[in-house]
């Protein structure tokens, strides 16, 4: 009876679980849900556990040696950890998420997710001088492509919840879950308007949910309520993404450099390369011990104002090596975190001599600090909006949003004119790996048919005769041309069609004889009648002439489809994006 | 990077959602003790923290106090007695503005907490912002504090009698006195001192009444006598001061201030013209005195060069001075001295900007007198 009943339950639940997995959308929302809370227990735990070590690293008042020793002696063993069992769990994570998601389908292996859970949290918890969110995203989309394999998923099912993922990691790692749906968004998909937006939210929502019901609702920085002073501080924040955008390109060029020498060393070393970056933070961290670790205490005390000048800068300039050096070594972790540090450190210094030399039209310099944190994150990772409500979330103040804006679009600018390739970008083709950029994804979309298309070469009257008709598109040598009159477009005409009518003995008949009802009938849709608008994007044109057969699209008006504007050709479409085909043979 | 690809295991939901729900509950236990676990080592840090700083200050540290206190708010965020620790000792080291900055914070999420208000008091006490202060001390006086609320409360009141004392805030003193009288607990030395801050609040008559009080429970009270003693000097009763010093001074004899302000009180009642019971002869000859060291006073302070109205005035004195009185004629020549060393009064007051010094202020004293 027992057996029956559980039979029974086990075969209802099956039978859900099947029914769901037939329903694509029910079941990603379900698994966007279960995902948030899953991967948002795991970030909690990472970075519970990273603090934790990290306090039995350096207890209070400890020998100074301890700086040197523990992150040499850390890296020695994450180095080898990686090298002999977690090959994919070096670096930022953020680079190998998106290799992930564009190249191999979303598939990421467990072994992954737990070499970069373990050995990036002893990583951090050592001294290493890099960030946690980085390797939080990664196994946030580790354990979503994971849990989408096993449930047997298509492939695009799993790379669907690949960002899903992401957005879960990074809402618990930063406590920030609007600015990691966008990070999802804009750096790991590279479009806003991508179709997993809400799962991708429904996650990041979870996963923040979690955080707050396992830590509290505790900001990752307690900043004062800073306000603008005087108008001639955005001249000073101006200059702030100045500073912040040289110094960003800077830290990627300086970063980039030592990753491409170690890549050159023999593969034999590489297990112990990471010591490297041990070493020397451990060295900067004997004489300045705020170069450890994350530092995301030291950036509170920024923000605080709490740091004089000449430290905030000895900071900045120190914490750029150390992560440069940590990162291109070979260490886990990520640089999300120290952009952080570095803006704020940047920031600070430029607010502290604003405002000893004009205190009464200045805020404080934490301020500055707050402001120079995103403008950091813009120059460094290229996601301005990103940066902007990553801020605004983490102070949950809305005053200084104006002047962030402007700093980070300096700073965004002049990272992009110094530094072309994004450091995530760059760092994938350091492996040999060509991801597509967010500028290469987006201007495809951006090209618009108004951009490519031309005036029709040729309009037919709809009383025009077939064989006079096919004989000027021989002669023009075109395979389709628009048919309309005073009434406006009858449709497409094409080469092949004329040629069909000749062969059946039609050759005196009229064009509107073979092409069908005359217009203002009815309105036709897009399959009934190809054509494009002048305001669309040129892949959908693309999709249309393959459904149609055509290669010559009519491009008409949103308001009337009657009105005929131009035609758009393959030809015109592969040279708005500078292709260049070989002349048609002449038949 | 390139992380190989592989076909999927067969896939079994059941047991997936089942690991994943094991998984997630198994998860949320691990970041529950962990959680835990911070959470009382970051208290347990911020104690240290606090206690170090605290330890700190009071070595007169302040500085190095603060890193602890801010150190101890790192480690235990919000914590509210390392919050009011930083702004003590942001106050103490005179870092207003980091002080004030906190303070506003705190007050945000706290308006009616006593403790907020007072420091936010004192920060703006001490940066001469005055009327803002009290406004502040007086939200603390009537804001909400968890322990010994009375105590606290009087101890506020007293900082800001201090501040009006200071600034000379007679009226808003008497104010504060009134209640204090009745809030303030019943002992001797808080008693005297209300006391000796209503003679400053220019109510000497209430104050001579609490003095005679405690006289009344502790005759041998040698403070309580020289300050009823005061409180009758102040109130221009030399006489009855005169016999409250004496016993004072009877009672604590190496008291030097007490011999001290009994000298002054002899020397006025020496000069003191008015008084009653001396003969016309007696009178007139004090009210030259006055004149006489009236006269000096004012030359001192006027200089080698003074103006003309005061040269006219210390020309009528000395020719006053230098005349020859007739018997019979005693009185009416001491009113004259007496008109003509207040006249020499009002044109020092006039002309010499410099305090009266100690030698003169018996006379000044007799001469306030003689003008009220």
């Amino acid at each position: 009876m027992q057996d029956e009943s559980g039979t029974g339950w086990k075969s209802k639940a099956l039978k859900w679980f099947d029914d769901l997995r037939q329903r694509e959308n029910q079941l990603t929302y379900v698994l966007s849900l279960v995902l948030g809370g899953l991967v948002g227990l795991v970030v909690v735990a990472f970075i519970l556990l990273t603090g934790r070590l990290a306090a039995r690293m350096y207890p209070a008042g400890g020998s100074g040696w301890r700086r040197i020793l523990v992150p040499t002696f850390g890296s020695l063993g994450t180095g080898y950890l990686l090298y002999r069992y977690f090959p994919y769990a070096r670096g930022s994570g953020i680079p190998q998420t998106k290799f992930a998601l564009f190249v191999t389908d979303g598939y990421i292996r467990f072994r992954t997710v737990l070499g970069k859970f373990f050995c990036c949290s002893a990583s951090l918890a050592t001294g290493i001088a890099l960030g946690r969110e980085g390797p939080s995203v990664q196994v946030g989309a580790g354990l979503a492509s994971v849990i989408a394999r096993r449930l047997g998923l298509s492939k695009e099912q799993v790379r669907s919840l690949v960002p899903v993922g992401c957005s879960a990691a990074l809402a618990a790692a930063f406590n920030t879950p609007i600015a990691a749906v966008l990070f999802s968004l804009e750096e790991i998909v590279g479009d806003l308007n991508a179709p997993v937006l809400g799962s991708v939210v429904l996650a990041s929502a979870t996963s923040w949910m979690v955080l707050h019901l396992v830590l509290g609702d505790d900001p990752l920085f307690h900043v004062s309520g800073y306000q603008l002073v005087h108008p001639v501080e955005f001249g000073i924040y101006a200059a702030l993404g100045v500073v912040g955008g040289l110094g960003s390109v800077c830290f990627v060029k300086l970063l980039l450099g030592i990753r491409a020498r170690f890549l050159r060393f023999p593969k034999w070393t590489v297990w112990f390369q990471p010591v490297a970056g041990g070493l020397g933070v451990g060295i900067l961290g004997y004489f300045v011990p705020e170069v450890l670790g994350v530092g995301y205490d030291v950036v509170e005390r920024a923000l605080h104002g709490n740091l004089v000048v000449q430290l905030l800068v000895i900071l900045a300039v120190l914490k750029i090596i150390a992560t440069a050096l940590c990162y291109g070594s070979g260490n886990a972790g990520g640089i999300f975190g120290p952009s952080l540090f570095i803006g704020a450190m940047i920031g600070g210094a430029v607010g502290s001599v604003a405002h000893a030399l004009f205190p009464a039209y200045t805020a404080e310099p934490g301020a500055y600090a707050l402001v120079g944190m995103g403008t950091a994150f813009a120059g460094i990772v290229r996601t301005p909006m990103t940066s902007v409500i990553m801020i605004f979330e983490v102070t949950r103040d809305y005053t200084i949003i104006v002047p962030l804006m402007i700093s980070n679009m300096i700073a965004f600018f002049i990272s992009y004119k110094l530094q072309k390739e994004p450091i995530y970008d760059a760092l994938a083709h350091q492996d040999g790996v060509h991801l597509p950029s967010a500028q290469s994804r987006s201007t495809f979309g951006k090209i618009r048919v108004d951009q490519a298309m031309r005036p029709a070469p040729v309009v037919f009257p709809p009383d025009a005769e077939i064989a006079a008709a096919a004989e000027e598109m021989r002669h023009l040598k075109l395979s389709a041309a628009p048919v309309a009159d005073g009434g406006g477009l009858w449709g497409m005409i094409t080469r092949a069609k004329l040629e069909g009518a000749i062969a059946r003995g039609l050759a005196d008949k009229k064009l509107a004889d073979i092409l069908g009802e005359s217009p203002g009938r009815h309105l036709p849709t897009a399959v009934e009648f190809p054509h494009v608008h002048p305001d669309q994007p040129l892949s959908p044109a693309l999709t249309r002439m393959g459904a149609a057969g055509l290669d010559m699209l009519p491009v008409v008006s949103r308001g009337n489809l009657r009105e005929l504007i131009g035609v758009v050709t393959l030809d015109n479409i592969l040279h708005a994006y500078g292709i260049a085909r070989p002349a048609e043979p002449e038949n | 990077m390139s992380e190989p690809a592989r076909s999927p295991a067969n896939p079994s939901l059941l047991g997936t959602f089942a690991l994943v729900f094991v998984s997630a509950a198994g998860l949320f236990v691990i970041d529950t003790f962990l959680a835990r676990m911070e959470h009382a080592e970051s208290q347990a840090q911020a104690a240290r923290l606090l206690a170090e700083g605290q330890r700190l200050a009071k070595d007169g540290r302040f500085l190095e106090g603060i890193e602890r206190f801010r150190a101890a708010l790192a480690a235990a965020p919000g914590d509210m007695e390392a919050q009011l620790a930083l702004a003590q000792g942001l106050l103490a080291a005179n870092k207003l503005t980091d002080a004030k900055t906190l303070l506003t914070e705190m007050l945000a999420r706290d308006p009616t907490d006593g403790m907020i208000n007072f420091l936010m008091a004192r920060v703006l006490a001490k940066e001469g912002r005055t009327a803002e202060a009290i406004t502040y001390y007086h939200t603390a006086i009537y804001g909400r504090w968890p322990k010994d609320t009375t105590a606290n409360r009087v101890s506020v009141r007293f900082e800001l009698i201090d501040l009006l004392v200071k600034n000379d805030s007679k009226r808003e003193l008497l104010a504060e006195l009134l209640p204090l009288q009745d809030e303030a607990p019943p002992d001797i030395q808080t008693r005297m001192r209300i006391a000796r801050l209503f003679i400053l609040s220019g109510s000497p008559a209430r104050a001579a009444e609490i003095f005679r009080q405690i006289l009344r429970q502790d005759p041998q009270n040698a403070d309580a006598c020289a300050g009823l003693a005061e409180a009758q000097f102040a109130g221009r009763d030399f006489r009855s001061a005169q016999a409250e010093f004496s016993l004072a001074a009877r009672l604590k004899p190496d008291n030097a201030q007490i011999q001290k302000r009994l000298d002054l009180t002899n020397e006025i009642l020496a000069l003191d013209p008015t008084r009653r019971g001396i003969r016309a002869s007696e009178r007139y000859r004090r009210s030259a005195k006055l004149v006489e060291l009236a006269l000096e006073d004012l030359n001192r302070c006027a200089g080698p060069t003074p103006p003309e109205a005061i040269r006219t005035v210390t020309a009528e004195a000395s020719g006053a001075l230098k005349s020859r009185v007739r018997a019979g004629r005693e009185s009416e020549a001491a009113d004259d001295d007496l008109e003509l060393a207040e006249q020499l009064r009002q044109a020092r007051k006039k002309f010499c900007h410099e305090p009266t010094p100690a030698s003169a202020e018996a006379l000044a004293l007799v001469l306030d007198k003689l003008a009220q």
